[in-house]
């Protein structure tokens, strides 16, 4: 009698997870358990077609589904709702097969409908979500059709290599459609913060439990989602998933030396001491990896390419002068004293952690000071005048303005080092720091005819994994094309034949499917970058986590990386005790 | 009198106006709006950030704006939040309420200490005691608030590891679960001292008023400390025993929540006050010394008054007149927060909210609390001249 209730129960599992998918842990874990995070800030909704912030969309993600992301290991395309995928039509065309058996944390299926509806949604130009740059290819739609309950299909205008990472959410369809139905309002209304909990239907890892404003987002297991470890136990593994709102980075270290947080990220040298030592006195049963990796947040310098000086235009449009800039860049000093000695240089514009893609054979314009002058004579800045400043035949001075966003004091110190040292040599630059939203201004907006009015601006971008995603930046139509913007969506009126090939690059790069003809290309394009530096690298900040030893399933020392972070799986960290 | 409040009160209309559109302009004139910080995300088109500005409004004439915002304010709707999609009210209202919870607890603190040791310190002039008092009140007005919530914040952490125990909380208002079975016990520990001191001070009290002498302030503090404290007992006494050791905090009984949040208050409430209380100590004694050495303290004295009676009823009542008129100004600081306290002790309060609404130019979240706080201050501003009349029958207004 018990053996056939136990083979019941087995059948009864299997229909209920006829397809799951199964999370590979770096170790087998147990069941239960709390997981403890700290946010700096609140979310802002749990409607993902509203989220444009991070601290939504961290919470999001855990408990909404999507078909496919990043393999932690391979960083290679992997599904998650999505089971497998076909690729036809040369690549115009993914179709990709759902897992049969997901079912939403309220019992109903989720389907092909719930994937179609939400792409609908999520392409629909009123309502705006942050995601619909991935339903367009160059202006033209991505068009995704249903074919059975349990099979979509996507069509491309061309093909395009990041088509098999599709991370947008999908949402019930059920909950969503009637308010769609009735407007764009009544849609970005749904699931405020003000919605009860127990009303958000989850898909994912995690449902809501329960939100304090301002200070805490509690989520617990999703006893219906669609997971499983090698062994076929059911994830998550944690019951309960905490995220603590703490505003300050020294109250959240404060939180973590408490034991009262499982993870932290050290943001500089001291706040890896403080931990350091309290792990030392034997408080506070932890790990921390200090300069692990680095962060995918770049800081460079980009130059004015369109001024409305004709002599500055021209001067910022010599690769002589940009290199004699990189060469005044002295990384080490920045690392030392910027970053506290937590970081590494950085000479092209793919982050450091994209493994699949970074290569640091490139060329560098490394610190020296001489080399720099020297460039400047052969650009006519031989003859110093009365104060000390580089002047060229005609008289005029080798001068510039360089401001970064006030506040950002690691950037103010980039910024301040590479003054000091530019100084030196006669090069008068004058430092500012000013506030954000100007300095985007100054940067994205130019005049009726097409000048700006800054000379050098020090900014940074938060990198991704997918260099596609870029292609704003690098593109010359781009809206970041930076150094030499265009007005109103058109290219630039002036353009350098190396800024045509790495238009061209990078549109190869975004339209080849083969993994090793894109990795030449990406290198190929990092070292165009890198030879002429449209934007100047500086240093990259140190990724420096640290975690509670109570925690499971977590990378070890030598797989931590900032893309991925310090575990795999959310699915598969568990409390050992 | 009536014209003069009905004056006062048909003032507030322009001023509401010009304030509100001050406020809205300088709003305004700050460089970028809501969707600038989008631009600079490799992965958003021009596209999208146009169609952006086009939904939320932005791309509108300040006047249109301005319009729309003000038609709204008289139907009482603070406008939509640009990042949380909702009603600004539902984005600021518990965290006023949260912010009010240390901005009570931090007045009554100021102003239950202050005045007593203001007096005291006038009284007994160049001391040792009023010298300690005058240091210590120097060094709470030199440490600026934030820093001092930081080495709270380090004090907590170093007295949690010196005990072994969570004497004090590392930031925050609330606790995801709470202790109850440590509550009640503690609350069947401390409850027979709590009951003792009431009904010492309750005999005190009694023999005091049978004798016919008011009783003293000491007597009056003592009551209702160990009165108020020995009732908040009853409450886990009574309910405690039969209750889970650990409940998470949205399921807890209301003696056990509010426990928890004055237990975090605490800390944060010292830091809070310290420049208040100090500020407040230095006035309150300058005052005094003013009052004592006028012509009428002498007229008293030499009448053969009791000293008692010349420092409490005449001097003190003099005295703090001053105080009266601060009253309105406290009236929109109740909304108005903590300051950047909230922000490094983790008090989810208004601070960090606003900050938050000005570094993301959340245009109405803004408006909406410059424009509570102005109707308040306006209202707290008639108050104190109302109060300034009633108590002062030197001021008249006609």
């Amino acid at each position: 009698m018990r053996k056939i209730l136990f083979l019941g129960l087995l059948v009864l599992a299997g229909a209920a997870l006829a397809q799951p998918k199964v999370f590979k842990g770096t170790e087998i874990g147990r069941q239960g358990g709390a997981y403890r995070i700290t946010s700096i800030s609140d979310p802002r909704t749990w409607n993902p077609f509203v989220a444009r912030e991070t601290s939504s969309t961290d919470i999001i993600s855990l408990f909404l589904p999507y078909l496919t992301s990043y393999d932690p290991y391979t960083q290679a395309p992997e599904g998650r709702l999505a089971k497998s995928w076909e690729i036809r039509n040369n690549g115009l065309t993914v179709i990709f097969r759902l897992r049969e058996g997901a079912r939403w944390s309220d019992g109903r299926p989720i389907t092909a409908d719930d994937v179609i509806f939400s792409a609908t949604v999520h392409a629909d130009q009123r309502v705006n979500s942050n995601a619909r740059s991935s339903f367009i290819l160059d202006g033209q739609p991505i068009r995704w059709t249903k074919v059975d309950q349990y099979t979509v299909r996507a069509d491309f205008p061309k093909p395009y290599a990041p088509a098999l990472i599709q991370g947008w959410y999908i949402v019930p369809q059920h909950i969503f459609e009637p308010a769609y139905r009735a407007g764009v309002q009544q849609l970005q209304a749904l699931w405020n913060l003000d919605t009860p909990p127990a009303q958000i239907v989850s898909g994912g890892p995690f449902k809501l439990e329960s939100y304090v404003k301002g200070e805490r987002v509690v989520l617990v297991r999703n006893p219906n989602y669609w997971g499983v470890d090698e062994r076929n136990n059911p994830v998550a593994y944690l019951e309960r998933y905490t995220v603590q709102i703490v505003p300050d980075l020294n109250a959240q270290l404060a939180r973590f030396l408490a034991g009262d947080a499982d993870t932290f990220a050290a943001a500089n040298a001291d706040q890896v001491a403080q931990v350091l030592e309290r792990i030392r006195a034997g408080r506070l049963r932890a790990e921390i990896f200090p300069n692990v990796d680095v962060t995918l947040g770049t800081n460079f310098i980009v130059f004015n390419w369109n001024h409305k000086d004709p002599f500055k235009e021209n001067l910022f449009r010599q690769v002589k002068f940009r290199r004699a800039m990189a060469h005044l860049m002295d990384k080490k000093s920045m690392i030392e004293v910027a970053l506290g000695g937590l970081g590494q240089p950085q000479w092209s514009p793919i982050s450091i952690p994209n493994k699949a893609f970074f290569t640091d054979d490139v060329p560098k314009y490394e610190f020296n000071p001489q080399r720099a002058q020297q460039l400047l004579a052969e650009l006519g800045f031989r003859t110093k005048n009365r104060d000390g400043w580089l002047v060229n035949a005609q008289g005029r001075v080798l001068e510039f303005n360089l401001v970064t966003n006030q506040g950002n004091t690691v950037r103010e110190r980039i910024a301040q080092i590479f003054r000091d040292e530019a100084r030196k040599i006669g090069v008068k630059v004058e430092y500012r720091p000013i506030d954000f939203n100007e300095l985007v201004r100054q940067l994205t907006s130019p005049a009726a005819d097409g000048t700006r009015e800054f000379d050098a601006i020090l900014i940074g971008l938060t990198g991704g994994i997918e260099p596609a995603f870029s292609r704003n930046v690098w593109e010359l139509d781009g809206s970041l094309h930076m150094w030499n913007l265009g007005v109103g969506g058109k290219r630039p009126a002036k353009v350098e034949a190396f800024e045509v090939l790495i238009d061209t690059l990078m549109k190869r790069g975004a339209t080849t499917l083969d993994q090793a003809q894109r990795r030449q290309i990406y290198v190929q394009f990092q070292r165009v970058v890198a030879e002429n530096l449209p934007i100047i690298y500086t240093v990259a900040p140190a990724y420096n986590p640290a975690r509670l030893t109570r925690l499971g399933g977590m990378f070890p020392k030598e797989q931590i990386n900032s893309i991925v972070g310090q575990a795999p799986y959310i699915e598969t960290v568990f409390a050992k005790e | 009198m009536f014209g003069y409040v009905v004056r006062r009160l048909l003032q507030l209309v322009p001023t509401f106006f010009g304030a509100t559109l001050l406020a809205f302009l300088v709003i305004q004139l700050a460089p970028g709006d809501f969707v600038t910080r989008l631009e600079l995300d490799p992965t958003q088109d021009r596209e999208s950030i146009a169609n952006l500005r086009q939904q939320l409004g932005l791309d509108q004439p300040l006047p249109v704006q301005y319009a729309k915002w003000l038609s709204g304010i008289f139907q009482g709707y603070l406008g939509l939040s640009l990042s949380y999609k909702t009603d600004v009210w539902s984005v600021i209202g518990q965290r006023i309420l949260n912010s009010m919870v240390l901005v009570v607890l931090a007045t009554l603190m100021i102003y239950l200490i202050a005045i007593p040791i203001g007096v005291y310190s006038a009284i007994h002039k160049y001391t040792w005691p009023d010298r300690i008092f005058t240091v210590l009140a120097f060094l709470g007005l030199a440490i600026p608030n934030f820093f001092f919530g930081l080495i709270m914040l380090f004090l907590a952490v170093w007295l949690n590891d010196l005990t072994d125990m969570r004497i004090l909380p590392i930031g925050g208002m609330t606790n995801e679960f709470l202790h109850l079975g440590n509550m009640t016990r503690a609350a069947q520990w401390l409850f027979p001292f709590a009951l003792v001191g009431t009904l010492v001070y309750g005999t005190l009290f009694w023999l005091r008023s049978r004798r016919g002498q008011t009783p003293t302030f000491g007597v009056w503090l003592g009551l209702v400390l160990f009165g108020v404290s020995s009732l908040l007992m009853l409450a886990p006494l009574l309910q405690g025993p039969g209750l889970p050791e650990r409940l998470p905090y949205t399921e807890s009984p209301l003696w056990a929540r509010v426990t928890n949040v004055l237990w975090h208050a605490f800390p944060v409430v010292i830091v809070v006050g310290t420049s208040g209380l100090a500020g407040l100590m230095r006035v309150m004694r300058g005052q005094m010394l003013d009052v004592l050495s006028q012509d009428y303290i002498r007229t008293a004295r030499a009448k053969g008054l009791s000293e008692r009676v010349v420092i409490y009823k005449h001097a003190l009542r003099n005295a703090v007149i001053p105080f009266i008129a601060g009253i309105g100004g406290l009236l929109p600081g109740l909304i108005g927060g903590a300051g950047l306290v909230e922000v490094v002790m983790a008090w989810p309060g208004i601070t960090p909210a606003l900050l938050e609404a000005i570094s993301a130019i959340d245009v109405y979240v803004i408006m909406g609390l410059i424009t509570i706080t102005t109707v308040l201050l306006m209202v707290g501003n008639v108050i104190s001249d109302l109060l300034l009349a009633w108590v002062d029958p030197r001021i008249r207004y006609s």
